[in-house]
């Protein structure tokens, strides 16, 4: 815009095609959408809250699809974070809102699946309180080691049982239950030392104060590429797509597959054909090429199924993660 | 060489239009507020804050960093000319400054600040580029029992070294570390005084603190006492120095410039007493000490360069260890924070061009600072002509509203509300927030360190002492703390000083 209004000094006809093209194209995108089901939907901004700060994985992930949703429907789509609790103060304050869906929020599925674990009962948030829209995608867990421990696969780790020190990045993460359980279940003693959040971590491992860490792939990743830390295993069900030489634990034979799933979500009770309109604009979002090649670059695999499949997903998670702290008495909340 | 190319990619960071137009803006601000007495420059930050959400990393940092060492410029000028500190870190300017100034030198004593400031600024600079990297370079070495040492470290000296009385430093530090307790335990995920309350689960937010304590708080308090009308002398003349000051002041100069840099990277030190210090060094120096406090060139020159030197030294701990070494650097802390950036060790090898590029605006500031300091002094003098009761309800609206948007969140603004009323009261009855600030932002980080330490050592805490690192600097602690006993004990009993076996207290 910036642009067409220095042109207009140069020449008034110009600029002024430039902005009507640019105003149509708006319109266009809106309509094409909106046509049967919601005539009035999106009538104003469409609000999307994040319970995570600006510069996360998460804020990303929720701005690049804000783009695209917002070119869909043709309405701004701003961003706004509303960090504590690991998302639970944004996931409470969305679900107060008006069913209208003029506001949206991105949902972390540890949240829903491994907090729990951690806190008391009243502080957990719960997936009956929200309509799910879609899921997104799934950032995996990768189990690295420091360069000074030795330690190049799980064996060596096995070896060194009751002396290993391994990382975490906070208490309640997928990183910290992935651990717990595989250490528990491949009968490796270590003492879990919680940072703060993943970069922490990362440089306990990179600095050998902690001899393996499980940290988020797109932050260990330029550690890895730079030899600084050694990948070991990755905690995703199936091989990841950027690390395809480091064995996931499912094959080593453990039964831990835990990943970072996030999803779009609204405030329960939403008008069928208001969602539909949403779900559509997501869709329409995730196939553009920005969309795409965001995902590649910050290391993220799509994982876009149905609202349904999302809520069958994680609560089955949930269950899961519920059982295997239980049968292996591994207590988050120590 | 890597970081040679690092350096002058930094310059090219710096000399995009924006950044240079920030970097401007920046010290002008600075300047600004450098000259208002009563706006420092951590309070300036702590408004400015919110503002600068919007912007890049880079260009926001750059400006915050002018605001800084622009405001050490600017306090200069009222101290001289209208014999009011506009900073605490110009103090010490007054006893001279003015005194130079009633003998019809106010130009020479501006000109020599000036010089002063300017090379004291661009010498730590260069130091900064120098050892930043090689201490960025140990910060690997840095574990959790370190971290926890210089966290302790810097407690105390927060609350030793910093101005006014010890015992209300010492009070302001502890309920900083009470109120670092509060939040979801970082360990065990219980709750730990959040009365139910999720807007308390991740602790309380520092920003909102620190924009009440030194933001409001500070408008609060300006606003009771009543400012008398300035008269403020319309010309300044004779802004060169002559060849006999130059001279004279030449060795205060270089004094200051190393005494400044090497108080700035002390936690707790700083720009005040880097000031403080050079002052006191001129005048034991000096063949004729009882020319201080009656115009000595020195008095200005000395403590001048110094407080410029530290303000920019104390970037290093903050840049490559994530260490904040006083109340305005912990405001940078949260302006990274913001911005999504940790200080820390590896800032300088994933954000070169921030690391650089803040570094690099800080040569293109002081020429800036230079330029713009002599000519600009009649404006800037004026500017005290504006009222409090004007300027007051402004920078609080500021507040109030950039306290909202960094986190959407009313609690915040109530939190701004509550600490700037505790501020207030601090300041009224004689309390420095500065250390409450600190050991807010270090509690945190000296819990969770020990915490991880001892889960590391499993359990045993000669761990902290066979570490080199974290050994030298528990025993740079004891010194500290043991020092202020031994110094009463020996002006009891001069003449049987005992010395301390200081390494038989260190364990």
């Amino acid at each position: 815009m910036r642009l067409a209004h220095r042109r207009a000094v140069a020449g008034a006809t110009a600029a002024v095609a430039a902005l009507t093209l640019a105003a149509c194209g708006g319109n266009v995108a809106g309509g094409t959408g909106g046509t049967e089901a919601s005539s009035e939907f999106p009538s104003g901004p469409v609000t999307l809250t994040v319970g995570q700060d600006a510069g996360g994985s998460t804020d990303l992930i929720a701005r690049a699809l804000a783009d695209g949703m917002s070119g869909d429907l043709g309405v701004s789509v701003p961003v706004v974070n509303r960090a504590g609790a690991n998302g639970a103060v944004a996931t409470q304050e969305v679900a107060g809102k008006p069913a209208d869906g003029s506001n949206l929020v991105l949902l972390n599925a540890s949240l829903i699946t491994i907090t729990p674990l951690a806190v008391s009962e009243d502080e957990a948030v719960s997936l009956d309180d929200v309509d799910v829209l879609k899921g997104l995608s799934q950032d995996d867990y990768v189990l690295v080691a420091s360069k000074k421990s030795g330690f190049e696969d799980l064996d060596d780790l096995r070896a060194a049982s009751g002396e290993v020190t391994y990382g975490t990045t906070g208490v309640g993460t997928g990183s910290q239950l992935a651990q717990a359980v595989l250490f528990a279940q491949a009968g490796i003693e270590g003492t879990s030392v919680p940072f703060d959040s993943g970069s922490p971590a990362l440089t306990a491992v990179v600095g050998d104060q902690v001899q393996v860490a499980t940290i988020q792939l797109g932050e260990a990743k330029p550690q890895i590429d730079a030899g600084n830390v050694v990948p070991l295993l990755a905690f995703s069900a199936e091989r990841n797509q950027f690390l395809p030489d480091v064995p996931t634990a499912v094959e080593e034979g453990y039964d831990v597959p835990v990943s970072q799933y996030r999803a779009l979500a609204a405030p329960k009770g939403l008008p069928e054909d208001v969602k539909a309109r949403l779900v559509e604009s997501v869709d329409a979002a995730v196939a553009e090429d920005a969309y795409t090649s965001f995902n590649e670059n910050n290391l993220l695999t799509p994982h876009e199924i149905s609202g349904e499949e999302v809520v069958e997903e994680w609560t089955a998670l949930a269950e899961k993660y519920q059982d295997l702290t239980a049968e292996y008495d591994i207590s988050l909340a120590e | 060489m890597d970081n040679l190319q690092n350096v002058m990619a930094g310059f090219e960071v710096v000399l995009e239009p924006t950044n240079l137009l920030y970097c401007l803006v920046g010290v002008l601000i600075g300047m600004l507020i450098g000259v208002l007495p009563g706006l420092g420059p951590a309070a300036t930050i702590a408004i400015l804050l919110p503002l600068t959400y919007g912007i890049e990393p880079v260009t926001a940092i750059i400006m915050l960093a002018g605001i800084f060492y622009g405001a050490q410029y600017g306090g200069t000028i009222t101290s001289v000319l209208l014999r009011l500190p506009g900073e605490a870190s110009s103090v010490v300017t007054v006893l001279d400054g003015h005194a130079l100034a009633r003998q019809g030198k106010a130009g020479t004593a501006l000109g020599i600040a000036a010089i002063g400031s300017f090379v004291g600024g661009t010498v730590a600079i260069v130091g900064l580029t120098f050892l930043a990297p090689v201490v960025a370079s140990f910060a690997l070495d840095f574990g959790p029992p370190e971290y926890a040492a210089l966290a302790l470290l810097g407690i105390l000296l927060v609350s030793t070294i910093a101005s006014g009385a010890r015992v209300k430093a010492l009070v302001a530090a502890a309920l900083g570390l009470l109120l670092a307790t509060v939040g979801r335990d970082a360990f065990t995920g219980t709750e730990r005084f959040t009365f139910g309350s999720l807007d308390l689960a991740d602790g309380i937010d520092f920003v909102p603190v620190a924009m009440g304590l030194f933001g409001l708080g500070e408008i609060l308090y300006n606003l009771e006492e009543r400012h008398r009308a300035v008269h403020a002398p319309g010309k300044v003349t004779n802004v060169w120095p002559s060849r006999s000051d130059l001279r004279e002041s030449s060795g205060a100069v270089t004094r200051g410039s190393v005494l400044g840099f090497f108080l700035g990277i002390l936690p707790g030190g700083g720009a005040t007493i880097a000031s403080m210090a050079a002052y006191a060094a001129e005048k034991k120096r000096a063949k004729d000490p009882s020319r201080f406090g009656k115009g000595a060139i020195e008095g200005v020159a000395g403590p001048e360069t110094a407080n410029n030197a530290a303000a920019t030294s104390s970037f290093i701990p903050l840049l490559t260890l994530g260490i904040p070494a006083n109340a305005t650097m912990a405001l940078m802390f949260g302006a990274l924070l913001i911005q999504g950036i940790t200080p820390g060790p590896q800032l300088v090898d994933q954000h070169p061009e921030l690391f650089w590029g803040v570094v690099n605006s800080m040569y293109v500031g002081n020429i800036l600072l230079l330029i713009m300091s002599i000519p600009l002094v009649g404006v800037f003098v004026r500017i005290l002509r504006v009222r409090a009761a004007i300027l007051a309800p402004i920078t609080a609206l500021i507040t109030m509203i950039g306290a909202y948007t960094i986190n959407n969140s009313v609690f915040d603004v109530l939190l701004v509300v509550v600490f700037g009323a505790v501020g207030y009261l601090m300041k009224k009855f004689g309390f420095e927030p500065g250390p409450l600030v600190l050991a807010f932002v270090l509690g945190s980080l000296l819990e969770e360190s020990v915490r991880r330490s001892l889960l590391l050592f499993g359990g045993d805490p000669t761990g902290f002492v066979t570490r080199p690192i974290s050994a030298v600097l528990l025993a740079l602690f004891v010194v500290v703390a043991v020092w202020p006993l031994v110094q009463s004990a020996r002006r009891r009993r001069p003449a049987q000083a005992p010395t301390p076996d200081r390494e038989e207290a260190s364990v």
